[in-house]
């Protein structure tokens, strides 16, 4: 039964959902990190260039600084954001010269700077929002030696934080962008990639019921094993069509004999005027027309049991079974002359899984196969050996045996294992055989020429539970 | 940061409470907010506008304290309870103020709205635009020929010095806080300031603290001509008084704008927006326009005084002092000692 169960884009698409919601996330983290960078250069470079101009406005009166801060330094701050400014000038002792930053924020920023000759960033909290400072010392030559200034200056952050906005936005767009051209992308390699697919589909709707040639096809790779799964497919179909070809072939023949011997039998006694011939004739119509309805019997079982479905199984005693099949057997006429015996049976029940008519039909056509084809006064002997959970169920004569060649081929319907001087159909073994896969036994030959055949019969035992 | 004191605001303290006069019934009253407004500006000149504001948002209550400048700013930065509005002319404080956090933005259509030279972050607004004016008596045009720019009052300074000495006022810097600022402003637009400044030096120039004591002084005859006088008062006073004519300079005029925003402790917030959206809406700025001589800003708006005639009038020489963080170089202690050295030398470098 096939079920649909989602589709291969599905399947694609939640492999690839995965894999961008993965990789998207540490992409975006990174966007967001490099976009933050890419604004506080942007704005540190402001800052500098303000520090910059205050810088060049400072003066030394008598020793001390002067500084008339130029307006343009704001506007620098201030950016194009309007930001809020801070700025401070520190003498030498951490005093405020001018300014609005009040130099307690700075206490230990400030001596990092005048440790360090190294420019000095930070960002902290000041008057109610997260600002960034940028300090630096400031050493100036002149004609009286001077003390180093300090300058600090500051905005709030809310420039760097739009920008910062803007750029990871468009990195969002970007990365939205690529993951809709992808899917995109992805739609049309899955209609590409199942185009040879589809191509087998094709080929395969438009081969004829009875067409068992093997397929013939560019695939690629990844196709290669399936096409060659479904050649070797038909090369089951096309042996078991031969098969069954063969089968009725041989049926038809093996009915057709019989028959042709019952019209010449009947025609001869036709012609003849002597009631003794017609009793002669009508003996011979009886025992062909028997062996050829048993022959008939038999191609049915072993049709059945081909293509019947399983049937019930039940929880069967085989050496019971076993038992009760011999002492039937062993009253027929046939049997009279053969000495049909049975080996020590052990005392405890064997208990397999399987179907009681069919067990019979085995143990039945093992032992009428036995009869048939040894001569009178063979010894036949049935026994039941057990293994740790196995059990054979063993068939053993002393007949000529079989050539160790033919011993393969036994249990195809109509092998007789080279013997035309029987009266055997030539499906026994074949009904064994079919009967012994519906129960996943083993089915074995061993022969040695003169020293008879032994047929072995592997069944699983039911675990003992009973 | 620094404090320091301001010896030069003085305009008397005038607190006047807009009340029963204006209340549409009793009943309302008791519901009523009131909305607490800082102001360095003319009760007179402004009440138009509050009894508009009070028409239209009858649940307000506006108590309206007209204070100098350095009340103002004093207030804003330490008054519990905060005041609601703050309104000043001293532009640099204004803008140190916004500058330390203690004003809010404002979101809505009319301040968004508002022309982005007239405002910063949002949170402070020059609602008015008066221009900065030259005043003269008839008197001085019957022996010169009137200034009509700034050299041109430089020239008569040095050609008619004798006659003029004593009779020239001007703003003291040190005095008010407008006077420095529009001071700095010109020595920012041209280094012949200098020249102008020692020449008044020279005329003995009599400094005042407001434009109300220049314009008293030359409705009196003490003085004849007046430099750097809000043109919003002058304008109004020479209506009544026509010995004065009012001279926008031809070279460059300033523009003074007062700059008002919302305190970040407002006790009553939602009424402070709803004045300042009144305050920068199509309405409230026709009122401007319209009753008081402080002149509109949106360009859009008619009346006798506007932005818009004014430019019409004088051209492109209207320099409004720009509301941006410049501003702060001027509240720069050392900056302003620095002007303030620099004046003191510069007066007297002509006197014998």
């Amino acid at each position: 039964m096939i079920v649909v169960k989602g589709t291969l884009k599905q399947r694609l698409g939640a492999w690839l959902l995965a894999a961008f919601s993965v990789l998207g996330t540490f992409l975006l983290i990174e966007a967001y990190t490099s976009a933050e960078r890419a604004a506080d250069r942007a704005y540190d470079s402001l800052l500098q260039a303000a520090s910059l101009t205050i810088g060049e406005a400072v003066q030394w009166q008598g020793g001390q600084p002067v500084v008339e801060i130029p307006a343009a330094a704001f506007q620098m701050l201030a950016t194009e954001q309007q930001e809020r400014v801070f700025y401070t000038v520190v003498n030498s002792d951490g005093q405020s010269v001018t300014g609005n930053l009040d130099t307690a924020v700075l206490e230990t920023l400030h001596h990092r700077a005048s440790r360090q000759s190294e420019p000095v960033w930070s960002s902290l909290q000041y008057a109610g929002a997260p600002i960034r400072v940028y300090g630096r010392q400031l050493k100036s030559a002149g004609w009286e030696s001077v003390e180093p200034l300090q300058i600090w200056v500051g905005h709030t952050l809310s420039g760097r934080e739009s920008l910062t906005h803007d750029l990871f936005t468009k990195a969002l767009i970007r990365f939205v962008v690529m993951v809709m051209l992808t899917g995109l992308l992805m739609l049309v390699a899955i209609r590409t990639a199942l185009g040879p697919v589809r191509r087998l589909r094709q080929l395969i709707r438009q081969r004829k019921a009875d067409d068992v040639t093997p397929l013939n096809a560019e695939v690629p790779a990844e196709l290669y094993d399936m096409a060659e799964t479904l050649n070797a497919l038909f090369e089951r179909q096309r042996e078991g069509r031969n098969a069954l070809l063969r089968f009725s072939a041989d049926a038809s023949h093996q009915l057709k004999t019989p028959l042709a011997g019952l019209q010449s039998t009947s025609e001869l006694a036709l012609q003849s005027n002597q009631p003794e011939d017609w009793r002669q004739a009508l003996q011979t119509v009886h025992d062909s027309s028997a062996r050829t309805s048993r022959l008939a019997g038999q191609l049915l079982s072993l049709s059945r049991l081909r293509h019947a479905e399983a049937g019930s199984k039940t929880q069967i005693d085989l050496s019971d079974l076993l038992r009760k099949t011999i002492t039937e057997w062993a009253d027929r006429d046939i049997a009279k002359h053969h000495d049909l015996g049975m080996a020590a049976l052990p005392d405890a029940p064997i208990y397999i899984q399987g179907e009681p008519w069919s067990l019979h039909e085995l143990i039945g056509n093992l032992i009428d196969n036995a009869l048939r084809y040894t001569p009178a006064g063979s010894e036949i002997t049935l026994g039941l050996p057990r293994q740790k959970d196995t059990v054979e169920l063993r068939i053993q004569d002393n007949g000529p045996g079989v050539n160790p060649e033919l011993l393969d081929r036994l249990h195809q319907p109509f092998e007789r294992g080279g013997r035309q001087d029987t009266e055997g159909s030539g499906l026994g073994l074949a009904i064994v055989n079919s009967i012994a896969q519906r129960h996943q036994a083993t089915f074995e030959i061993h022969s040695e020429p003169g020293h008879g055949l032994c047929v072995c019969i592997i069944f699983p035992i039911l675990a003992e539970e009973a | 940061m620094k404090r320091w004191l301001w010896p030069y605001f003085s305009a008397p303290l005038v607190t006047l409470l807009l009340t029963a006069s204006l209340l549409p019934s009793a009943a309302l009253a008791q519901n009523k907010t009131t909305l607490e407004v800082d102001a360095a500006l003319d009760l007179p000149v402004v009440a138009p506008l509050l009894a508009a504001f009070e028409q239209a948002h009858p649940e307000i209550e506006v108590s309206f304290q007209d204070r100098s400048t350095l009340e103002v700013d004093e207030r804003a930065r330490t008054a519990s309870p905060a005041p609601d509005v703050i309104i000043s002319s001293a532009m640099p404080w204004q803008m140190a103020r916004v500058n330390d956090g203690l004003a809010q933005s404002l979101d809505s259509s009319a301040a968004r709205e508002w022309p982005s030279w007239a405002k910063w972050r949002n949170e402070v607004f020059g609602f008015t635009f008066e221009p900065i004016v030259t005043v003269y008596r008839l008197d001085l045009a019957r022996h010169m020929l009137p200034p009509q720019t700034h050299a041109d009052l430089h020239t008569i300074l040095n050609t008619h010095k004798d006659m003029l000495r004593g009779r020239v006022t001007t703003y003291s810097p040190s005095g008010s806080g407008i006077g420095y600022t529009l001071f700095q402003q010109d020595a920012r637009y041209s280094p012949r300031f200098w020249d102008l400044v020692a020449a008044l030096g020279a005329a003995d120039v009599r400094l005042e603290n407001s434009t109300q004591k220049m314009l008293e002084g030359l409705t009196d005859g003490r003085y004849w001509v007046g430099y750097n006088l809000l043109g919003s008062y002058a304008i109004q006073w020479a209506r009544s008084h026509p010995e004065l004519i009012v001279q926008i300079p031809q070279d460059y005029s300033l523009v003074m704008m007062r700059m008002a925003f919302i305190h970040r402790d407002a006790p009553n917030l939602e009424a402070a927006r709803t004045f300042m959206n009144f305050l920068l809406s199509a309405d409230g700025q026709q009122i401007l326009a319209g009753e008081t001589p402080l002149f509109s800003v949106l360009p859009d708006v008619v009346g006798p005084y506007t932005s818009q005639r004014l430019r019409d009038q004088v051209g492109e020489r209207l320099y409004p002092i720009p509301i941006d963080a410049s501003l702060l170089a001027f509240v720069d202690p050392m900056r302003r000692d620095v002007f303030m050295n620099r004046w003191r030398r510069e007066i007297q470098i002509l006197n014998p």
